[in-house]
């Protein structure tokens, strides 16, 4: 008798969003099996990949991260080209300007920015404020205006603010990042909240995208759930797909910092280790890591 | 459901400030209030009673019982205050609450039990902690309660507390503290079992912990759970185990087997009961907006 591998089927299926508009646009998420499971069922929008700039010269990242940028720190939009001729699928634009801890630079000048930005690539563009829930507010509802249309990913939206930024998102047809703290309770009550006013294909899961070494582990348990709980319990609320900003934290360690190679190497397993808990959009920093996600994704390695 | 009214504990406010003023008022209040409502105990919560164990405790005690004819359940980890408890409560037999598998407590508070003749909470908690799971629960209660009979305390007195933890930290354990408490009647023929229900809902939003309570407390009761100690002046947790809501009851039992109950033939009422439900069974993951979906 020949055998036949059991598989699995699940009741549920995890949004797709659309970023970008016409020509520029990826999907991602869209799925009813588990991650990689490719033997389950298809999995038609494999995870995709963006490239971190900043809006300032980021004085603080390691040399080897500011090599392959060298001449394009100070011009966001030359480096978001070069970001895109390094192959990311996106480019991930965090506003730093705009902390009031430092530059404290205008809303209007980063929605600015932002426009400028838009307008030059051909690739959709995610935005990351610099994190101060109120400030967060102010400049991310100016960009959503500013960029009307153009179908960003914004974010971070959080307990505190999700109101006015998810509002002025969706006005103008853009998708939000939901983000909440490493908890799995948190992260559904966030969306609970947000589900009443946003359909889920306008929200991506942000669940915090800790170190390797620094509690990487957490970070891959609770997307791991995220998506044992969407997909196979079907929890509607738990349907959306998850991003892993994971550049920022793995740069911040001292391994990191070490060498270009155990830096490359430490973003690198963090992030094929959070593609493989269930990230749909990995962010990273370093133009080989994304090089090197790039072939695990279309399973080279 | 035998319930123990929890009001009277030194963690709230106004119970800590009459106790240090020596001021009978305001326990005496409570304890009328909780006698009113339907409790079958009262109990007298002390924490670790640092400061004068004995005469803090002596003095309660004939402060409630003054006014009650409730017997009482004396909860400390302070073994003189508990000695000095049981002593003083006369009226009625006592509850000594509590015990447990951990050595301390074996060595001083278990004899207590034994030698005043009362009632035993005895807890699965053992020197390591609270067991993760129904296998070390049941490792550990076996093993104190083994020792409980050696002492001369049969498994009637006896009254097994799982220990439940709130839903919002680990829901998986809420869900199965159910099967640990079925168990109980052929592991250990004749003891009673017992819980602190409200600490189910430790950690959620204070406006809705108690249904979390409340439904907690039904779908227990169908395992066999044989007492709480729960907020008695919660009027619906009273109603409830009366008997007085059957068709929530009804609801709360179809949802633990899995029925599938349409939400939109419910009034609000009993579609906050059924996704409570759902939430404690752990069919649904727990968050704070869980009534909101």
């Amino acid at each position: 008798m020949e055998y036949k591998a059991p598989v699995e089927t699940y009741s549920g299926k995890v949004a797709e969003v659309v970023i970008g508009k016409s020509d520029k646009a990826i999907k991602i998420g869209g799925e009813s099996v588990l991650p990689f499971h490719f033997f389950e069922g298809a999995i038609q929008n494999r995870p995709k990949l963006a490239l971190e700039l900043w809006d300032i010269d980021p004085a603080g990242w390691a040399e080897w991260v500011r090599e392959p940028y060298k001449d394009v720190l100070a011009d966001p939009v030359a480096w978001a080209k070069k970001a895109l001729d390094y192959g990311a699928d996106s480019i991930c634009l965090r506003l730093m300007s705009t902390d009031p801890a430092g530059n404290n630079a205008s809303a209007d000048k980063a929605a600015a920015t932002v426009k400028k930005v838009v307008d030059s690539v051909k690739a959709p563009v995610i935005i990351y404020g610099c994190g101060d829930e109120a400030k967060d507010v102010e400049v991310l509802t100016q960009v959503a205006a500013a960029c009307s249309g153009e179908k960003l990913l914004i974010g971070p939206v959080v307990k505190e603010n999700f109101e006015p930024i998810s509002k002025a998102a969706i006005d103008h047809g853009h998708s939000i990042i939901a983000q909440t703290p490493i908890d799995i309770n948190l992260e559904k009550e966030l969306n609970v909240k947000l589900l009443k006013t946003v359909p889920p294909d306008r929200i991506v899961i942000d669940p915090l995208s800790s170190a390797l070494g620094y509690g990487m582990e957490y970070s891959f348990t609770i997307m791991e759930r995220t998506k044992h709980i969407g997909i196979m319990f079907g929890d509607n609320t738990m349907q959306m797909p998850v991003i892993a900003d994971l550049g920022n934290e793995n740069w911040k360690t001292k391994q990191a910092k070490v060498s270009k190679e155990q830096g490359i190497l430490w973003e690198s397993v963090a992030a094929v280790s959070l593609l493989l808990a269930g990230a749909n959009l990995a962010v990273v920093r370093h133009p080989d890591s994304c090089k090197y996600m790039k072939e695990v994704i279309e399973g080279k390695l | 459901m035998v319930l123990i009214g929890e009001s009277i504990h030194i963690i709230s406010k106004d119970v800590n400030e009459a106790v240090k003023n020596r001021d009978p008022m305001v326990i005496q209040d409570l304890a009328k209030k909780q006698t009113a409502a339907g409790a079958d105990y009262i109990d007298i919560n002390l924490g670790p009673a640092k400061k004068d164990p004995e005469e803090t405790t002596r003095w309660l005690v004939e402060t409630i019982q003054a006014v009650t004819d409730l017997p009482l359940s004396v909860d400390t980890l302070n073994s003189v205050a508990m000695e000095a408890g049981l002593k003083a409560a006369t009226k009625k037999r006592p509850l000594l609450n509590s015990s447990s598998g951990k050595a301390v407590s074996k060595e001083k508070m278990l004899p207590l039990a034994k030698k005043y003749n009362t009632d035993v909470v005895i807890s699965v908690i053992t020197d390591k902690g609270c067991p993760p799971d129904i296998d070390s629960r049941t490792e550990s209660i076996m093993e104190t309660v083994a020792l409980a009979n050696e002492m001369g305390i049969p498994n009637e007195d006896i009254w097994v507390d799982p220990i439940i933890l709130p839903v919002s930290a680990d829901q998986k354990q809420v869900a199965e503290a159910g099967d640990f408490i079925a168990i109980l009647a052929d592991l250990l023929p004749g003891v009673k079992s017992t819980i602190g229900l409200s600490n189910v809902s430790n950690g959620t939003p204070d406006h809705l912990r108690g249904i979390l309570n409340r439904t907690y407390m039904v779908m227990l009761g169908r395992r066999g759970l044989y007492s709480a100690i729960a907020d008695v002046l919660d009027p619906e947790l009273i109603a409830l185990n009366q008997g007085k809501m059957p068709k929530i009851v009804d609801l709360i039992y179809k949802t633990m087997d899995g029925e599938e109950i349409p939400l939109s033939s419910l009034s609000k009422q009993e579609q906050d009961y059924v996704k409570t439900a759902k939430v404690l069974t752990g069919k649904t993951l727990y968050s704070h907006a869980w009534l909101e979906m």
